[in-house]
């Protein structure tokens, strides 16, 4: 049969699910001091002293709220980091294409949106720094920016695939990889302000 | 009015933490019992309300921590102070004092600090 100690260690776990390396870390941890705990109350062994044990620690969802807000800190130093180094490699690559390329007279949207899209990202970017850095919507806006800015990049790039230098092609699978990874940083922090506000609110 | 020092308390809590952890290496549950004996059982925090804080400063770098399991005993993740933990304590006794004494002045209706 399942002891009290088990059962929070059970539910804090669950509360953990946005890190599961750091749920199964505290799990250990919790269970060691719960069992420290319980075995200096004067009624141990006995329920009531895993009871009381469970009751000083505090509660499961509390914990795992202050887990998920410094969660929420380390998602968005790490996002902003991806989007600053992307918008290095998409201004290198960006002026690679410029001095191999001559497509003015060819397709003149590609070039514009390339350009701008990227310069509205810097813009967004800027005010988000020092107005809403843990904004969810700057870090998207940006993100939007960019790709589009790497996708004009890449249609005039394709539009002289056929010789196109080496140098070229690497800037824009770097490009390509890191607003992957960008992507994938968004959406983990999407994900991570969902749950903290789920946790906050339950919390109270 | 310990709901209260309990809220004063979670402000400083790294600190409060950090401090606990000078004299040596400790787990969780010795941390807070070095913290309740300390401060005369005055901050009694939910005990859970540490572990926040320990994995906050081992992502700065202040702590390290290991499992460890004495001969006798359950095994136990020990945390200790790195070098950058102990001068960011240095650093935030310093802080300390001087907000300590700033407010103290104020309270008390003593003279202006600095003098």
């Amino acid at each position: 049969m399942a002891g009290v100690i088990d059962d929070y260690v059970a539910s804090l776990r669950r509360e953990l699910d946005f890190d599961p390396a750091l749920a199964q870390r505290l799990a250990s941890e919790v269970e060691d001091h719960l069992r420290d705990a319980a075995e200096a109350d004067p009624a141990w062994p006995s329920t009531e002293a895993e009871r009381r044990a469970v009751e000083r620690f505090g509660l499961g969802r509390e914990i795992a709220a202050q887990f998920a807000v410094d969660a929420v800190d380390r998602q968005v130093r790490r996002t902003w980091i991806t989007l600053l180094v992307t918008m290095v490699v998409t201004f290198v690559a960006m002026r690679l294409r410029v001095m191999w390329l001559d497509d003015g007279a060819v397709f003149a949207l590609a070039p514009l949106v390339d350009r701008y899209a990227f310069i509205a990202a810097i813009g967004v970017a800027a005010i988000g720094w020092f107005a809403f850095r843990h904004s969810l919507l700057t870090l998207a806006i940006c993100l939007g920016g960019l790709s589009a800015s790497i996708a004009a990049g890449i249609v005039r790039a394709g539009l002289f695939a056929q010789g196109a230098p080496l140098h070229v092609l690497l800037a824009a699978a770097g490009e390509i990889a890191l607003i992957g990874l960008l992507s994938f940083h968004v959406i983990g922090l999407g994900r991570r302000l969902k749950r903290t506000a789920v946790l906050r609110r339950i919390g109270r | 009015m310990l709901g209260m020092e309990a809220e004063m308390l979670k402000g400083h809590l790294d600190a409060i933490v950090l401090a606990a952890l000078e004299a040596g290496p400790a787990h969780g549950y010795a941390i807070i019992e070095t913290i309740k004996s300390r401060s005369a059982s005055t901050f009694d925090l939910p005990e859970g309300t540490v572990y926040p804080a320990l994995h906050r400063l081992e992502q700065a770098g202040l702590l390290a921590s290991a499992w460890m399991t004495p001969p006798n005993g359950r095994r136990r993740r020990v945390y200790s102070l790195t070098k950058a933990g102990s001068a960011a304590l240095a650093d935030r006794r310093k802080a300390w004092g001087r907000f300590a004494q700033a407010v103290d002045t104020l309270l008390t209706g003593g003279r202006a600090w600095p003098a």
